[in-house]
Parts: structure tokens; C-alpha cells; sequence
């Protein structure tokens, strides 16, 4: 009788022991409850394969995977994974500067004859998804595409960072495994522009149109499904060249339009990861609250809010004017009431320590709106009087934005601030559909804008919003000093050289004050404890090939 | 009706390849107009109207403007899930509704008839959208879960699909119920007072035994008409709850069609929303006339 | 449809009695009062509603589009009473200005929806023929499309302003109305006064505002107050989907949608307040519309 109960029980133990695990699969609800400890150690300390990761995606991608036909991280996010470029940031790393790039399709890269030729030598045994052989023609193929080189074969439909590549003389391709870019100038800064997430290499055997309904690139991940306005579908490609990458078996990006759902989504566990900039202060709190465990970073989104001012009409082609609007402004008040703290501030160039040429605060406190508020607000007053405004002839303006809740709450703070010093601004929201075509006419006198920085070097933000007759220069400004200022320092080797006449150059466009920057984003970038290896940077664009990253369950 | 539609959309300000630019950030207004030759969008609108008329006439539907792939692939699949939360939102009002307007009925002008006029005019009170928005947020804030937000299917797991589409249904049927237990109450209320009800009631039969037997049949007449019409409305409520609990329905998909101005995507979905409704007229129209042969039509 | 015919059938009936009652307006009031309740709280809803529009200044704590860096998302204090949402505007006030653009949107349209379909069909009901039926023809499509749908078309079409919204609502209220009326002046067109007058010479548009029209006030009523909640809620669902009134007028619609939504889990007054104004005013605009029908009808009570 003994014996058969001892039996028993060591039956009974046994089967409990093999079918253990199942019973956490059988309580996924489980892991949605809030925890008590805080973030668990990782089970195992070395990433394991397999699981598929669930990424929050703000809107259906509103041109596929055509990154080259796009400016918005709806296309880039959920599209990185297809890709590579031929240089990038290093994923693990926050921050993005020179040193911190990393080769990916190219394996090493000489500068030669003063910064005026780069060569480039390409991976060997690269494929693209549909089992073409990778080589330097696909290189030669896109970056000619993108300056639209005069013998391209092919144009972009779209194309708007042509001014980017406005630099390259030729591109040659002198055989399969190497690339050189020839340059009409130095130019430092074309590395930093090749690493950003706007660059991938497109495939050179399929029409540019091809990727605007599928992906074919030759990143980590192959697509598996695109159901439109649901969710895109990636799957492990097997024959990746970074060999044991990647840990995941796929990835999900899930559309939710719905903001109230979004975050809902994530705090339920029905998401893992957030969808970059799109996390303010007080939602990474209420997320906190919620789930103790879940990780927040708080990242720089090389976003930032501005003031735009059409400088070719009246009242703002009076610089008195402008810099009046930009003392009534108090950033600090701005930031904080705005983003409830979740913002920097600084000028046109991504604040320290997160980006690499923001002035610091010492240099900003002479700037319009960086000194005391009431100090500020009689500058503005006094400015406007001179300029023919005061109490019994207010400054009437009426303030475009659009029709977005980001833009409308930075516009009503706007609407405020400026009250209190006499102007009286209404509001016009616009439709997306209607925004760019009437900027880019310069259909407005003044608006609130908010412009996202691809990379973090003076050569991608300078020429494109301040250059003569650039198209996206919506305030119209051109100072050929400052225009000068510009083309020397993207030809200036020296950093220390060149620190200076970019900090020369902030100041002059915030004394000018035709584009002033009220506060620079920060991200509350979520994901849940699960996740392993997923560093966000400090830009909002660069990082999410996830090709490094595990899930720990 | 059509016509309406079609020059409303393009009287639109902004079209298709305005979004498209805005999305890349800039305009160019020669590539631009490359682009609207491309689709055709230059011709005069008349043109445009009778080239769609042919199309459709050969049973082309067009191509989406956004995704460039034929509007009818991507409507398709969102039919069955717009279709099954009306049917399940209107069988929650009806369950919710028939029983609770006989109770009110039967109780007339008591106590209980008045709490049950107040919770159906509630319904027809509250925006659905908020109806789902507090939903979801009890949910999240009682039980840290919410339904899934990708669509699953019935077949891949039945108890989720099911939890998936309740609690929208709920949403909308409550409204549904509201107007369903009106109209019972109202009829019910009309036959109950007809002579041979007080007969029936004189001759000793219990109450409830009258109220089923005598009067419910004659009142589900008017009822079905309610139900029928208001399963063609349902498309209203659907549209924001749809887009509240992030189902791929018709409707979600029509805002979005509407604010990047897919042409032919709202043209053909709003064609289709408007057969729905003609024929569940019709159909309830049919019913009626079958049930009860005394009407007569013009 | 048999329920327009219905009412008008009924209110022509009643029309005639009500023309031998009570001889005071104030006597006619408490009448109503006391005869129906829930009308009279639903009158007084309804009323709460406007004159807080009208009063929406005096009314106010604070200005309703004022931010304020140091109490973001403040919960119900004695400073915010409602609370404060993500910018620091207070909910309060936002929501008694918000009860002057509902009341505008929703009167408005209902006003202008109605007499233009009030128009359309006294004409069409009056002259009868191929006008009748042509009228018809166009009526039946526009009620074809849910009120929503046809809605959300127009103001992405005009564009996201206060008259667009106006319009794009009362646009479908057109068919209903104009039913309405064109069965009631059906109804009344055998009437033997009616053809005594033709007799007479009397001229057809005379005829039709001066001996018509005063019959179908009741139903015209009765579909005005119903009308006026379903138009708050169309403005609802609209700002909520961004396209209803927009910015910087506070629209309760609006006020639920976006970063609200988003905060509504650690800030549930955000949600919850602007919600609830929405449902007591279309409550009591069904309230008192159902007390109307059945004062106007006795034979119709409880009938949606």
C-alpha cells in the first residue's frame, strides 16, 4: 500500500514538473496585471531567440515603405526594419554624433583628398529579399535617384530631401564591393546625413514605385503582410548578413488611431513597445502608476516647436516686430506649460547634451524669450511701440496651424502669451491636406509650426529652413551674412572651428527672429520590461531597425 | 445621389496628391501636377463623373488614390465585421429592448415603467463614443485589460472574438434599445386598450397570458419596422465606435478615406452604405406589407 | 412612412381642439406643468442650457481658452471646479462656453434644416404632380445616408467651421421635416375650408401660409426638439473625429477626443464632464420633446 502511494506521488510530481510551463501560457492576463517589485531581473542574462514583438504604429503608413518619397515617422518606424543604410548609428548608443556611427552595408570608409571623396567598401554576400545579389550599382542607383542626377533613368514621385545631396558631384561605382562620392566641396558633414534613418538603400532592379505597396530591401526582417489601415507583419529573414541576428522571430506594427486607445493598448499589454514622440510627461506617468515595471526613457526627439513669420509681409517684414513676438514669448513658461517640463529649450539646433551644436544656457540668456518674463514682456512692448503698435492701435494677426491637437496646444499658449503683451491673435486651424501647399505658397502671415530634424548636423537643418529660396524656408528669410556664415561652416573640418560659427549663426536667427524656436521635444519613450535591447536615441528617426532586440518571456 | 457625393469630394479643398505631399513634408508644384495628370484629377468634373459612371457601369470600382490597389479589395474584408457588430448590436437592442418595453408596458405608469423611460432616454442621450471611451477606461483602470486590437477572427478563437465585439455592440445597442423599447411600449400599450384585450382580460385570463398571446403579436408589427430601419443607422454609431475600440470596419475606414479625400474609396463605400439602407427599407417596407394586409401603398 | 402621416393626422385633430382651450399663456404654462412633469424638467433643461450660453461670460470662473502652466490636469478643487485639463484651461468654463457653441450649432441647425424642409414641403405637398414627386425622388436620397455619414462628407468637404457645421447638420434634418410637413398639409388640403377659400379666388400662396401653415406648427414643434438633441450629437461625434468646430472655440465633442482621451486614465473629469452636459442636454431636448407629442396627441404617447 505504501509503496503504491509513494508511486503515485512521484507520478503525480513528475507530471507536475513537465507540464509547469504551460500553465503561464494558459494566464497571459497575468502578465498584463500591474506588479509590485520593481523590474524583475532578466531570467536569462543572454539574449534567447524567438517571440514576436507587438510596436505601436500612430496611423497606416501613408506611402508604404517608400522612405525616400516621405518626411514623417509613420513611413520611417515601422519601415526601418526592411531596410539598411549604408552607414548608421550605433544602435546600442543614445546619443548620435561622428563617433558613433557604424558601418552596415558598408564595412569601412576612408575620407580622401580634404573631405572632397569618400569611398566606401560594401559587405560581400549581401541578397535582397527576393534573392537578388546586393552590390555598389544599388548605392550609385539611390543616392543618384535622391540628388536626381542628371543621367538617373528613374525619378521619385516625391522627393524632399534632394538638398541634402545637393553637394555630390558624381557617385562611381569602379566595382561591385566599392562606392566613391565625389564631392564639389568639402562637405564633413555628408556621413552624419548617409547614417540618418532617411537613408536606406533602395534596390536598384525594382521601379522606386514598387515600395510605395511592399518592401523589398535587405534588413533584417522581410514583410510578411501590410493589411491596410490594421497592421504591418514583418518575419525573421533567414539569410540576414549580421549572422545570429535577428533574435526575433517577427515584429508587429499595429495601427491604432485612436489616441485614447494607443496608451490604453500599451498599459493593457497589448502593445510592448510606444511609438517614438509620441509619449508626453504625464503619460509616462499615468503608465508608471500603472505598471511599476514598465521602462521610460526620457529622450531628445530632434523636434521642436516654432514660431514661423512670413518676413516678406507687413507687420513682420519690420524685424522690430518680430523680435517683439519672440520676447513675449517666455520659452521656460512655454516648455512647462506646454509640455508640463517634458522640453528643452535652445535655438535652432538641437540642444546639449543630447544633440552635439545647441547653444547652452549662458549663450541663450541674452536671446528673445530666454531672459526674465517680465523683463521680456516690456522689451515687447517697448519694441512694438517703436514700431507703431501700443494700446490704442493693437497689433492684430491671425495665426495659421494645423489642425492637429501637438500644434493647437502650442498655438493656444501662443494666443495667451502674446495677449498679455497687446497683440491679439486669432486662430486658423488648417487641414492637413491643405498645410503644406499653403506654407509652401506662403499663404500665411504667421503660424505655429513644428519641424523634425533628420540628423543631428547643422548641413540638414541650416539650408533646408533658413537658406535664400529654400522651399521649406516657409518664413522667406535670406540674409546673405548668415547664408555665408552656412556654406563655411559645412566646409570646415575643424570642430572646434566650426562649433563657433554655428553658435554664430543660432544667435543671428534668433536675433533676426524670423523662425523662432520656442522648445525642443522630449520624448517619455515606453516599452515594457520585456523588452530587451531596445535603446531609444535621442531623435526620434534613427533606431528602429530592432535588430538587436530580444524578448525575455 | 451619386452626383452629389462625387462633386462634394472634389469641391473639397485639398485632394489626394496635397496629402500625399504633405506627408513628404513639401510641395513642388511641378511634380505635383505630374501626379494629377497622372490620376486624372485635372479633367473637368463632368468628365470625371462620366468616366466613373462608365467604370462602374463595366464593374470597375476604381482604385484607391492612397494605397493604389483596386478600392474594392480593400473594402471587402471590412464588410463581415461592420456587418456582424450591426447584427449583434441590434440583437443586444432587441434583447434589451422587446423585454424591457412589455415590462413597461405592462406596468403602466408605475414605478417601474418610469425608471425604465429614463434608462432607455439615457441611451438615446449618450453619445456611443463616450459610451465606448468609459468603457474602455473602466476596463483598463479596473481590470488593466482591454480587448484585442487587431481583429480576431471567430474561427482563431472564439471566446476573444466574441469579447472583441460585445462591448462595442453594447455601445451601440443600447442606443438601438432605447428606441425599440419606445416603440413596444407605445404599441403594446395602443393593443392593450383595443376592446377584445379587455374582453380577453374580462373573460378571466391571467394578464401575462393576455399580453403574449393577444397583444404582443399585434404589436411586433410597428417593432420590426423600428428594428429594420434602425439597423440602416446603425452605421452612424459605428462609424466613432469603430474607431474607439480600433475595429477594421466600413466605417473607420470611410473616415479615413474621407480625410485623406480617397476619392474612389468614399465614393464606392458611401454607394455601398446607401444600398444597405435602400434595401433594408425595402425590405422592411416587404415585411410590412406581407404582415399586414390591410396596408396599402400609393 | 406611416409615422409622419400618423402625427399629422393626430396633430390636425388636436389643432382643431386646442383652438377652444385655455385663453392665458401663463395659465397654459402650469398646465403643462402639472399635466406633464417630465416635459416641464426637461423644458427647464433645456432652458438651464441656454441661459448658460447666453450667461456663459458672467458664468465663467476663468477664461475658457486661458492656459496654465502650474495646474495641468488639476482634479475638481474650489479654484477648478470641474477640474483642469493637460494645458491648464479649466473644464468649467470651457464647458459653459462649450453650451453656447452646441446651443448655436444645434439651433441653428435644426432652424435652418427645418424651415428649408418645412419649405420644400409645403410646395411640393401644395402643388402636388411632378413637382410632388420629383421633390420626393431628391428627399428620398438625402435621407437614404445616415445623418453621420452625409455630415462627415459635407464638413470635410466645406471645411471645419462653425456655419460648415451648420450647414453639414442640418442638411439631412431637410427630408424629415419636409415629410412631416407635407403629409400634415396633405391631411388638411381635402379640408372643406380649404376649398371654400379656392373657391373664393384666394390666391395659392396666401392660402398656403396663412390657413396651412398654422396647422402643422404642432408637428413642427415635436420635430424641432427632436431634431435639436440628434444635432447635438452629430456635433459631438464630428468634433470628436476632428472635424466639427474647431479650435479655439470649446466644443464638448471636442473636448473628448484627443489628448483628453489620452489622460483620461489617471484624469477621468476630462471625460467625464463634458459627457455628461452632452447627455443632460440631449436628454431634456428628448424630454420635452416627448411631452410635446403627447400634449399635441394623446393618441401617440410614448411613440418615438
Amino acid at each position: 500500500m505504501r509503496r503504491f502511494l509513494s508511486t503515485v506521488a512521484v507520478v503525480v510530481l513528475l507530471g507536475v514538473a513537465i507540464t509547469a510551463p504551460p500553465w503561464q501560457a494558459a494566464f497571459p492576463l497575468a502578465l498584463a496585471q500591474p506588479q509590485r517589485s520593481p523590474a524583475a531581473p532578466a531570467r536569462s542574462a543572454s539574449p534567447t531567440y524567438g517571440h514576436v514583438l507587438n510596436v505601436m504604429q500612430r496611423e497606416d503608413l501613408p506611402q508604404g515603405f517608400a522612405i525616400h518619397e516621405s518626411a514623417t515617422n509613420s513611413t520611417v518606424w515601422p519601415s526601418l526594419p526592411c531596410f539598411n543604410n549604408l552607414v548608421m548609428f550605433d544602435p546600442g548608443n543614445p546619443l548620435e554624433r561622428p563617433d558613433t556611427i557604424v558601418g552596415d552595408l558598408a564595412e569601412s570608409w576612408t575620407w580622401r583628398d580634404g573631405h572632397r571623396s569618400l569611398l566606401f567598401s560594401l559587405r560581400a554576400g549581401v541578397r535582397w529579399h527576393d534573392g537578388q545579389p546586393f552590390s555598389a550599382r544599388d548605392v550609385k542607383y539611390t543616392f543618384d535617384l535622391l540628388r536626381e542626377a542628371p543621367d538617373a533613368t528613374v525619378r521619385l514621385r516625391i522627393n524632399p530631401r534632394k538638398e541634402w545631396y545637393d553637394n555630390v558631384e558624381a557617385i562611381d561605382a569602379p566595382d561591385p564591393a566599392s562606392v566613391i562620392f565625389r564631392l564639389k566641396r568639402p562637405q564633413p558633414s555628408l556621413l552624419m546625413l548617409l547614417a540618418s534613418g532617411y537613408s536606406p538603400v533602395y534596390p536598384a532592379h525594382l521601379p522606386p514605385a514598387v515600395l510605395r505597396t511592399r518592401c523589398v530591401g535587405t534588413g533584417p526582417f522581410r514583410l510578411k503582410e501590410w493589411r491596410k489601415g490594421e497592421f504591418v507583419e514583418y518575419v525573421r529573414n533567414p539569410d540576414y548578413f549580421v549572422r545570429g541576428r535577428p533574435y526575433l522571430d517577427g515584429l508587429r506594427y499595429i495601427v491604432i488611431t485612436d489616441r485614447g486607445t494607443r496608451f490604453a493598448a500599451l498599459q493593457a499589454g497589448r502593445l510592448d513597445v510606444a511609438f517614438p514622440g509620441e509619449g508626453s510627461k504625464t503619460l509616462a506617468a499615468q503608465l508608471t502608476a500603472a505598471v511599476p515595471s514598465m521602462v521610460i526613457r526620457e529622450v531628445a526627439t530632434k523636434v521642436n516647436d516654432n514660431l514661423l513669420m512670413n518676413v516678406k509681409r507687413p507687420p513682420f517684414d519690420n524685424v522690430k516686430v518680430r523680435r517683439a513676438i519672440s520676447y513675449a514669448i517666455d520659452r521656460r513658461a512655454y516648455a512647462s506649460a506646454v509640455h508640463r517640463g517634458g522640453a528643452q529649450i535652445g535655438a535652432a539646433l538641437p540642444p546639449r547634451p543630447q544633440g552635439a551644436w545647441g547653444l547652452l544656457e549662458p549663450e541663450l540668456r541674452g536671446l528673445p524669450g530666454y531672459g526674465s518674463a517680465a523683463e521680456d514682456r516690456a522689451t515687447a512692448r517697448r519694441l512694438l511701440a517703436e514700431a507703431g503698435y501700443g494700446p490704442g492701435k493693437p497689433l492684430r494677426v491671425e495665426m495659421a496651424t494645423r489642425a492637429i491637437a501637438l500644434y493647437v496646444d502650442a498655438a493656444s499658449f501662443v494666443i495667451g502669451a502674446l495677449k498679455q503683451v497687446g497683440v491679439e491673435a486669432t486662430l486658423r486651424q488648417i487641414e492637413t491636406a491643405q498645410w503644406h501647399p499653403i506654407v509652401t505658397r506662403r499663404e500665411f502671415l504667421f503660424g505655429t509650426n513644428l519641424t523634425g530634424i533628420g540628423t543631428d548636423d547643422p548641413d540638414a537643418v541650416l539650408f533646408e529652413n533658413y537658406a535664400c529660396g529654400s522651399p521649406r524656408n516657409y518664413s522667406d528669410y535670406c540674409d546673405q551674412d548668415v547664408t555665408r556664415l552656412m556654406d563655411r561652416q559645412s566646409q570646415e573640418g575643424d570642430p572646434a572651428k566650426r562649433r563657433a560659427l554655428v553658435g554664430q549663426i543660432q544667435r543671428r536667427l534668433e536675433e533676426d527672429a524670423p523662425r523662432p524656436v520656442l522648445a525642443w521635444r522630449l520624448d517619455y519613450f515606453a516599452h515594457w520590461s520585456h523588452v530587451k535591447n531596445l535603446v531609444p536615441h535621442h531623435s526620434v528617426y534613427n533606431w528602429s531597425r530592432m535588430q538587436d532586440v530580444w524578448l525575455d518571456r | 445621389m451619386s452626383m452629389v457625393i462625387f462633386v462634394l469630394l472634389r469641391l473639397a479643398p485639398g485632394n489626394i496628391v496635397d496629402i500625399l505631399f504633405a506627408t513628404g513634408g513639401y510641395v513642388n508644384d511641378a511634380d505635383k501636377a505630374a501626379i494629377v495628370r497622372e490620376l486624372g484629377l485635372d479633367r473637368p468634373i463632368w468628365v470625371q463623373y462620366v468616366g466613373w459612371l462608365r467604370e462602374l457601369a463595366s464593374g470597375d470600382l476604381g482604385k484607391s488614390y492612397r494605397y493604389d490597389v483596386p478600392a474594392w479589395q480593400l473594402i471587402r474584408p471590412l464588410i463581415p465585421v461592420t456587418v456582424e457588430l450591426a447584427i449583434l448590436s441590434t440583437l443586444i437592442a432587441v434583447l434589451i429592448g422587446v423585454p424591457t418595453g412589455v415590462v413597461s408596458a405592462a406596468r403602466q405608469d408605475s414605478v417601474v415603467d418610469h425608471a425604465l423611460r429614463i434608462f432607455s432616454l439615457a441611451g438615446l442621450s449618450m453619445p456611443s463614443f463616450w459610451l465606448g471611451m468609459v468603457i474602455i477606461l473602466a476596463l483598463v483602470a479596473g481590470a488593466g485589460w482591454i480587448p484585442p486590437v487587431t481583429y480576431v477572427s471567430a474561427s482563431e478563437n472564439l471566446p476573444l472574438h466574441l469579447a472583441q465585439f460585445l462591448l462595442p455592440a453594447l455601445a451601440v445597442g443600447y442606443r438601438s434599445s432605447a428606441l425599440i423599447l419606445r416603440m413596444t411600449r407605445s404599441t403594446l400599450l395602443e393593443v392593450l386598450h383595443e376592446d377584445y384585450v379587455r374582453t380577453a382580460r374580462a373573460k378571466g385570463q391571467r394578464g401575462w397570458l393576455v399580453v403574449c398571446r393577444h397583444a404582443l403579436s399585434n404589436a411586433i408589427l410597428p417593432v420590426l419596422t423600428v428594428i429594420g430601419v434602425e439597423f440602416a443607422f446603425l452605421i452612424g454609431g459605428l462609424v466613432v465606435t469603430e474607431t474607439v475600440f480600433n475595429l477594421p470596419g466600413v466605417a473607420r475606414f470611410l473616415v479615413q478615406a474621407v480625410l485623406w479625400r480617397d476619392y474612389p474609396v468614399v465614393q464606392n463605400l458611401v454607394l455601398f452604405i446607401a444600398i444597405v439602407v435602400i434595401l433594408s427599407n425595402l425590405l422592411v417596407d416587404l415585411l410590412y406589407a406581407w404582415l399586414d394586409p390591410r396596408v396599402r401603398y400609393a | 412612412m406611416p409615422d409622419a402621416e400618423a402625427v399629422a393626422r393626430g396633430a390636425v385633430a388636436t389643432g382643431r381642439v386646442e383652438a377652444r382651450g385655455p385663453a392665458r399663456p401663463g395659465s397654459t404654462l402650469i398646465w403643462f406643468c402639472r399635466r406633464k412633469p417630465l416635459g416641464a424638467i426637461g423644458a427647464s433643461m433645456i432652458l438651464l442650457m441656454v441661459l448658460t450660453a447666453l450667461l456663459a461670460e458672467p458664468l465663467s470662473t476663468h477664461d475658457p481658452i486661458a492656459t496654465d502652466a502650474e495646474h495641468t490636469l488639476a482634479s475638481p478643487s474650489a479654484r477648478h471646479w470641474f477640474g483642469s485639463d493637460h494645458l491648464g484651461r479649466d473644464i468649467y468654463s470651457r464647458i459653459v462656453h462649450g453650451a453656447r457653441v452646441s446651443l448655436i450649432v444645434g439651433v441653428g441647425s435644426t432652424v435652418l434644416g427645418s424651415l428649408l424642409g418645412g419649405v420644400i414641403g409645403l410646395l411640393s405637398a401644395y402643388f402636388g404632380g411632378r413637382i410632388d414627386l420629383s421633390a420626393q425622388r431628391v428627399l428620398d436620397i438625402l435621407q437614404g445616408l445616415p445623418l453621420l455619414v452625409l455630415a462627415l462628407v459635407m464638413c470635410a468637404a466645406l471645411g471645419p467651421s462653425i456655419p460648415n457645421v451648420i450647414v453639414a447638420i442640418s442638411v439631412p434634418i431637410i427630408p424629415r421635416a419636409a415629410r412631416v410637413i407635407r403629409a400634415s398639409v396633405l391631411s388638411i388640403r381635402e379640408m372643406p375650408y380649404i376649398e371654400a377659400a379656392r373657391a373664393l379666388g384666394a390666391q395659392h400662396l396666401r392660402l398656403a401660409f396663412r390657413h396651412v401653415l398654422p396647422n402643422t406648427i404642432g408637428p413642427f414643434i415635436v420635430l424641432a426638439t427632436a431634431q435639436l438633441g440628434s444635432a447635438v450629437l452629430v456635433e459631438a461625434s464630428l468634433s470628436f473625429l476632428g472635424l466639427g468646430v474647431p479650435e479655439p472655440y470649446p466644443s464638448w465633442g471636442r473636448m473628448l477626443s484627443g489628448s483628453a482621451a489620452e489622460y483620461a486614465r489617471s484624469a477621468p473629469w476630462l471625460v467625464l464632464f463634458p459627457g455628461i452636459a452632452i447627455s443632460l442636454a440631449v436628454f431634456g431636448s428628448n424630454l420635452l420633446g416627448d411631452a410635446l407629442r403627447d400634449t399635441l396627441d394623446p393618441r401617440l404617447r410614448g411613440t418615438s
